[in-house]
């Protein structure tokens, strides 16, 4: 695959290491932080990260199990998650070609939609099934910023591992 | 989807999730921990030496009141027991602990670390030093989901401590605070009022503190007042908490040695065991 931000072939993918880094981005999501709307949900970054990128490896399925995870952890209604990861993993999948084209900080714009709808998925839900809206739980929104803000760290360090050099000359290794 | 989950058909899968999940989560908690016991194992001799003082105090303090409530207790059932009213039921307390406290943007629950294998029943009333937190509504094998008393709608049945006037607690939702509904304006009622369970609804025990009224809006139009309160428990304040192992309605208690011996009747005509009136008639 072509990185669009330095014009090299990158590295094929390892898909161990997207595994792995799902699994810490769930393990970053349980730690015990509090019920603010502002935690950035690690999960989501992830799965939209691969889904973007590699979405022969990490697909809607993976992204429903996931989301179901966080349903049992959160105490949320169960499919709420579900729902809303595996419906912007389609999303995801769907805008790929369109996004990696484009520069890290016009993704992050991009993908501030899909994050947005993430966060503010389950007060939505609340809505439509109790018609009562929770005008405060709209807070959920800084989630969604900050979880933009943070994507090209994300591209940085999940992008790490196919952007080493191929041939790598042990006398002069710059 | 949604819908579906409404009818609590999917609590199985739920559950094995959360059998994987719960090992995780507590991995997780380890650094916070370990955060938590380091800087108490820094603390410095001289404050654990005044807090040792300090408990030492309250210590005696409190095992003289614990003498005198175990009298007064006594005296009380026989007064009870004089007057034929319903004995009141004691209870077991198990402690727990709070993990954690899920994200969660429309509910307030904490998650607690005692679940069904430790005797923990659906509905059963969690509590601090301060007073009642909430209630269980989600049962795993070792871990449970308290809902805490702020949740919408979540109601709990009250009195006044200085009159005895019943009402009922409603949650107004995360942020907001409880109020005191169905009560006309002219209802004694003070800023600064405790409220205590009143033990009506066989969920709580009675005399547990539950909110302190904050604010009071009285509307003559309506014959209506919002009465508005805070909850006396601090979530956030501790680590450990009581559940009540409380179940009036199925548990007659069948006589512990102490009042047995003190009434020394036979098994079946304990009026512990009786249950003639309508719980709650005290």
């Amino acid at each position: 695959m072509i990185d669009f931000q330095s014009g090299y072939i990158l590295r094929p993918v390892n898909p161990v290491f997207i595994y792995f880094s799902l699994f810490c981005a769930l393990l970053l999501n349980l730690l015990p932080i509090g019920n603010y709307g502002w935690v950035p949900d690690w999960l989501i970054i992830c799965i939209v990260f691969w889904n973007i990128h590699q979405h022969r490896y990490v697909s809607v399925i993976s992204a429903f199990i996931l989301g179901l995870m966080m349903d049992v952890h959160n105490s949320d209604l169960l499919g709420l998650h579900a729902f809303s990861y595996s419906l912007v993993a389609y999303l995801a999948i769907s805008w790929h070609r369109r996004i990696v084209a484009l520069t890290v900080l016009s993704q992050a714009l991009h993908l501030l939609p899909i994050f947005l709808l993430v966060s503010l998925f389950p007060v939505l839900v609340h809505w439509v099934l109790s018609g009562e809206f929770y005008w405060w739980a709209l807070t959920g929104a800084i989630q969604a910023v900050i979880e933009a803000l943070l994507w090209p760290i994300a591209t940085r360090i999940l992008l790490a591992p196919q952007r080493r050099p191929i041939d790598v000359d042990h006398n002069r290794p710059l | 989807m949604l819908i579906d989950f409404r009818f609590k058909a999917l609590d199985p899968i739920r559950n094995n999730v959360n059998w994987i999940l719960r090992p995780l989560e507590y991995v997780m908690m380890a650094p916070r921990n370990a955060f938590e016991a380091t800087s108490e194992y820094f603390t410095t001799r001289g404050t654990l030496d005044q807090e040792n003082q300090a408990m030492k105090v309250r210590q005696a303090e409190l095992s003289l009141l614990a003498n005198q409530s175990e009298f007064l207790m006594v005296e009380n059932q026989n007064l009870r027991e004089l007057m034929a009213l319903q004995k009141q039921v004691p209870f077991k307390t198990l402690p727990v602990e709070i993990l954690f406290n899920p994200p969660n943007p429309i509910s307030q629950r904490i998650v607690i670390n005692r679940g069904s294998d430790d005797g923990l029943k659906l509905g059963n009333p969690i509590a601090n030093d301060a007073g009642i937190l909430g209630q269980v509504v989600r049962l795993y094998e070792r871990s449970a989901e308290v809902s805490l008393l702020e949740d919408r709608d979540f109601a709990v049945p009250v009195q006044v401590a200085r009159n005895g006037l019943r009402a009922a607690v409603f949650g107004a939702g995360r942020g907001n605070p409880l109020e005191l509904r169905y009560l006309p304006v002219a209802s004694d009622l003070e800023v600064g009022d405790i409220l205590l369970t009143s033990g009506i609804d066989g969920v709580y025990p009675p005399g547990f503190a539950v909110a302190v009224i904050s604010k009071i809006e009285r509307n003559a139009d309506k014959n209506s007042s919002n009465v508005f309160c805070v909850p006396v428990a601090a979530v956030n304040r501790y680590r450990q908490a009581l559940a009540f192992l409380y179940d009036p309605k199925f548990d007659a208690k069948a006589p512990t040695i102490n009042n047995k011996s003190a009434s020394g009747e036979p098994l079946g005509n304990n009026p512990g065991r009786r249950q003639t009136r309508a719980r709650g008639m005290q």
